[in-house]
């Protein structure tokens, strides 16, 4: 019995897996000959030349925000180097002449190589000085050196 | 000394015995009660500035401040009923009115008594609408600090610093009501040997210290217990190092020295020079060894240099002229090291030329600061050295092997002499910390490491000895001196027995407490 | 000389005709499994930024693996290893040579038979090569060198030993209803007709021997779900030291014998190049119509009508393959043993039995 209902079952996935193929290919034929159906074929988004869009909350390429005189909001507070579980900012920080401002980033350095994108930078800090919305999620590089981005590229 | 007698009092129904005399608070804290506090500071008197401390005593209606009430025989006190939170969580929003919020950018964010208070007793949103008065932020009140007069609160702890410890009385409170600021007087700036203390006693972050001031967050320091080199007084200190990140190399090991609380010594406080003098722990470090064979750099590693000594020595055990030995110590060395030098120079090879190199001695003061520059030159005449400084005419003679300990030489002699004077010794090691001009004349450099990296003790000025273990890890292929005398002392084979069980510096304690009676009382 | 140049023309193009598609089978499983699971498949490969459906894929796949780096593991037996693929290869290869791809084929006046060697003993012939590529993978195994390799290869040759069994088996009935052993005389046999109307296909006089053999054979290509000598997605397989063009060697060999199994299908039980009622003149249909047809046209449906079963079978085989999941080892040893080798003894006997009643 258990050998039958086996078989059965057997024959049932491969009816499940023949009606994908050719209600597919129906749909590919279809479109094949120029006719514009509903349904495609296939979900597949062909990516180089078109692109699905980010979500809101997606997290891209991290942007060093700015103040209104252009320099950055970051305070070096490093807490976001505290909080980061791949260890992958360095801050130095120096003393601005400014009492509003005091203390200011000389070196903030983020080493994307390292960096796992998980945001936590950007909730730590206090400033909203830092954010990853730029949408920026092709960062392959040939050079590790590249990878590693510098107050001057995050502030771009 | 006659003993006060003690009261019996109850705080949170748990019964505590304190010293006649006593305050709540500090019966509180040798019960293990914590009473939140600013300006209260053990090293004075109580001023009761700051309000935070306030308890409930039964049969008192209001409250009142834990740190200036003495204790009283059957006295029943309360930390932790509401009317007592409310209060305190009232007094935290008054300190916090004029306080700015600035912890991203303050040193002290991490450690402050006032964000920790903050944290536990409300996170409450504040009942000011007013806008918080502007204030100097950065004000240069002396050669190593900083006064942040908008983050100040008032509590006076520097104020009674000056006026209790040092007696300068640089610092004072001006203005009355909110305009309130603790300033230095007219013309006057804190240049005092002690003003380090300052930055480390303000419970909040309005001194802070140059030295320090935005070098890293105080989070990633890691502390380390040890003694104080710098002097003879041997105060107690904690090293704060950064332990590193895995990528990034950071400009320096060691971001700030604090003092550690020994009421025998120092008490609270250490000086600047302790605290800010740091850096000879990084600045030319020697890391690796330099051995040089016919004028020949030779790569060598620790083992092997160290077995290059002992056979150097073993040469002239076989030729029975170990007297042909000379030794430069230091008091930089801790009683160990001088005592298993003591050993092998002195009793096993008997060599005659043993002396001393130190650094000269410099002004010191009345309360900390000692004249002498080394550690451990008590320990050295405990030991039955006799001290003797080394002159380079004591180089004139005879010498097979010379073996230098420390850099200090440079210190008292120009290279150019110590070069002439020893040419004609064959075999020449140097074990030290540094890099110096010493180097290029030896044939043997061995690095080593400084008293923050290596276990022992040190005999202090009064003859205290004051154990210490590593707060740093010596960086490269430094090794301790201890290390590299037990390891001599095995090698060389005249009593390996003896040796054999050295090699740490308990072990070489307990064998200096059962040989000489100054530390066999001292245990 | 004439007879001579026949025989190597024929052998050109039945090895031109396997070779490419075998080639155009990775392309085939990539696109089907792509429409099975509501993807596009491989359709990047393109000549001047013509792409045709990826068509070139196949041939961008070749290029890379021969400018691949030829790596012999520095452990390995380098002969053997070496060898290995082309063993598999080879013998997968020849049994291309018994298939019969359409009846005579008459140019003035020669007749030429459209197979390129009609073995008496056929059957007993791809068998045989068949039992051979089996030394490809246990050689592969053990030259390797390493101890998951030889694990693989052996896995590899208990699994193809064992149906071997129940695929000779599975056979025996259909040489009992058809008694030969040649190929050619297995596809006239079929083109006769049962009851007047239904073909003399092997499947209907031996539908218990086609589900057998088509079970084995699948076992015997090592493909999901019998692709335990390989393994590869968790455990490891006997080419897992090969790279580049003797690892594509390999895989190549697997889409042969794919192919290979459809031919003997369509030959075995699904009337080779026979269209139903087709006959040497044309149609004669059992309702008593007739559609006379050239001689030419005839044999270019015949050709047709064999292609479009073995793609069938090609398809059916793909399908199949993205469909299930992998057996556990002990389940195939059982199924093999247990379930397939029994049953085709029992179709055996049971054929014997029916034949014996129908005199």
């Amino acid at each position: 019995m258990r050998l039958i209902r086996y078989f059965f079952e057997i024959i049932r996935g491969f009816c499940i897996t023949a009606r994908h193929f050719f209600v597919n290919i129906f749909f590919h034929i279809l479109n094949l000959f120029g006719i514009k159906t509903k349904r495609r074929g296939a979900v597949t988004i062909q990516y180089p030349e078109q692109r699905a869009a980010l979500a809101s909350r997606h997290r891209s390429l991290h942007r060093m925000m700015k103040r209104e005189d252009g320099k950055p909001r970051c305070v070096a507070c490093m807490l976001c180097a505290t909080v980061c579980p791949s260890e992958c900012i360095y801050i130095e920080a120096a003393e601005e002449d400014d009492p509003d401002i005091q203390k200011y980033p000389a070196v903030f350095i983020i080493d994307l190589n390292r960096c796992c994108f998980c945001g936590f930078c950007v909730e730590a800090c206090p400033e909203d000085a830092i954010r990853m919305d730029t949408e920026q999620i092709e960062l392959a590089s040939y050079d590790r050196k590249k990878l590693v981005f510098d107050i001057d590229r995050l502030l771009e | 000394m006659k003993e006060k007698p003690m009261v019996k009092i109850f705080i949170d129904e748990k019964l505590v015995e304190a010293e006649e005399g006593k305050t709540i608070l500090q019966a509180a804290e040798a019960a293990g009660i914590a009473i939140p506090h600013l300006c209260y500071h053990d090293a004075f008197e109580p001023r009761g500035t700051c309000r935070l401390c306030l308890v409930e005593i039964e049969g008192i209606p209001k409250l009142e401040l834990s740190c200036s009430t003495t204790v009283k025989e059957g006295m029943k006190v309360r930390t932790q009923t509401d009317r007592v939170r409310e209060a305190r969580k009232g007094v935290l929003e008054f300190l916090l009115a004029e306080h700015p919020m600035d912890c991203p950018i303050c040193d002290k964010a991490g450690e402050c008594k006032l964000q920790d208070y903050y944290e536990e007793y409300g996170l409450f949103e504040s009942s000011f609408a007013e806008s918080k008065t502007r204030r100097e932020k950065k004000r240069d009140i002396g050669k190593n600090l900083i006064h942040d007069q908008e983050r100040c609160i008032l509590c006076a702890r520097c104020v009674r610093f000056m006026d209790e410890i040092t007696r300068t009385s640089e610092l004072g409170i001006f203005e009355r009501g909110h305009e309130c600021v603790v300033d230095v007087y007219d013309g006057m700036l804190i240049g005092n040997n002690y003003s380090g203390n300052l930055a480390e006693l303000c419970p909040v972050g309005a001194i802070t210290d140059k030295d320090f001031r935005f070098k890293t967050r105080t989070w990633f320091l890691d502390k380390g217990k040890s003694v104080c080199p710098l002097c003879s007084r041997g105060c107690n200190i904690s090293i704060e190092h950064h332990k590193g990140f895995a990528r990034f190399s950071l400009p320096k090991r060691v971001y700030r020295v604090r003092s550690e609380y020994n009421p025998q010594i120092n008490s609270y406080w250490i000086c600047d020079k302790g605290r800010y003098e740091y850096s000879y722990l990084d600045k030319n470090r020697q890391t690796t060894i330099h051995a040089v064979k016919n004028g020949q750099p030779v790569p060598m590693d620790w083992e092997q240099a160290l077995d290059h000594c002992a056979t150097e020595i073993k040469k002239l055990i076989y030729k029975n002229k170990t007297s042909r030995i000379a030794v430069v110590l230091h008091s930089w060395l801790s009683n160990e090291e001088l005592f298993l030098a003591k050993k092998i120079f002195l009793d096993d090879l008997q060599a005659k030329h043993i002396y001393f190199s130190d650094l000269p001695s410099e002004e010191g003061d009345d309360f900390l600061l000692t004249s002498e520059r080394s550690p451990n030159r008590k320990g050295a005449l405990e030991l039955g050295f006799d001290v003797k400084p080394f002159a380079l005419k004591n180089v004139e003679d005879t010498i097979d092997i010379l073996i230098v300990f420390g850099a200090f030489l440079i210190e008292n002699f120009n290279p150019a002499d110590i070069r002439e004077a020893l040419t004609h010794i064959p075999v020449k090691i140097l074990i030290t910390p540094q890099e110096s001009e010493l180097n290029p004349l030896m044939d043997l450099v061995i690095p080593s490491a400084h008293i923050a990296e290596k276990e022992g003790s040190l005999t202090n000025t009064d003859g205290i000895v004051q154990k210490f273990s590593p707060a740093l890890v010596p960086p490269g292929s430094c090794h301790s001196e201890l290390e590299f005398l037990s390891g001599l002392g095995k090698g060389i084979e005249e009593n390996f027995s003896f040796y054999k069980r050295l090699s740490s510096g308990d072990a070489v304690r307990k064998k200096m407490a059962e040989d000489i009676l100054f530390f066999r009382e001292k245990e | 000389m004439t007879e001579i140049i026949i025989v190597l023309v024929k052998i050109i193009f039945a090895m031109m005709w396997f070779l490419v598609l075998t080639l155009y089978l990775t392309w085939a499983e990539r696109k089907e499994s792509a429409v099975m699971q509501d993807r596009v498949g491989a359709n990047r490969a393109n000549i001047m930024g013509v792409r045709i459906l990826g068509l070139f894929q196949p041939l961008a796949d070749a290029i890379k693996m021969f400018f691949k780096e030829d790596f012999t593991p520095p452990f390995s037996k380098r002969f053997l290893h070496n060898l290995a693929p082309f063993i598999s290869f080879f013998f997968s290869l020849v049994t291309v040579a018994t298939i019969p791809f359409g009846d005579v084929l008459r140019i003035g006046g020669k007749t030429i038979r459209l197979q390129i060697l009609d073995l008496n003993i056929a059957i007993l012939f791809v068998f045989a090569m068949l039992s051979l590529t089996i030394y490809g993978v246990v050689i592969s195994g053990w030259a390797s060198n390493s101890r998951w390799t030889l694990l693989g290869g052996l896995r590899g040759a208990a699994q193809l030993i064992s149906y071997e069994v129940a695929l000779g088996l599975s056979l025996i009935g259909l040489v009992m209803v058809f008694p030969t052993l040649k190929f050619s005389a297995f596809v006239e046999y079929q083109g006769g007709l049962l009851f007047g109307w239904l073909p003399k296909w092997g499947i209907f006089l031996q539908p218990l021997g086609f589900l057998i053999f088509f079970i084995a054979a699948m076992a015997e290509s090592e493909r999901v779900p019998f692709d335990l000598p390989e393994g590869e997605s968790e455990i490891v397989g006997f080419f897992t030291e090969y790279g580049g063009l003797k690892w594509g060697l390999y895989m190549f060999t697997d889409f042969m014998k794919l192919l290979l199994i459809s031919c003997l299908l369509t030959t075995f039980f699904f009337g080779g190049y026979h269209l139903p009622w087709l006959y040497a003149d044309g149609f004669h249909f059992p309702w008593g119509g007739t559609w006379l047809l050239p001689h030419g046209i005839v044999v270019l449906f015949q050709v047709l009508a064999f292609n479009l079963k073995v793609f069938f079978f090609c398809w059916m085989q793909i399908l199949i393959r993205w469909t299930y999941p992998r057996f556990r080892y002990d389940q195939l040893m059982d199924f093999g043993w247990k379930l397939l080798i029994p049953l085709s003894l029992f179709n055996i006997i049971a054929t014997a039995v029916i034949l014996k009643i129908l005199g």
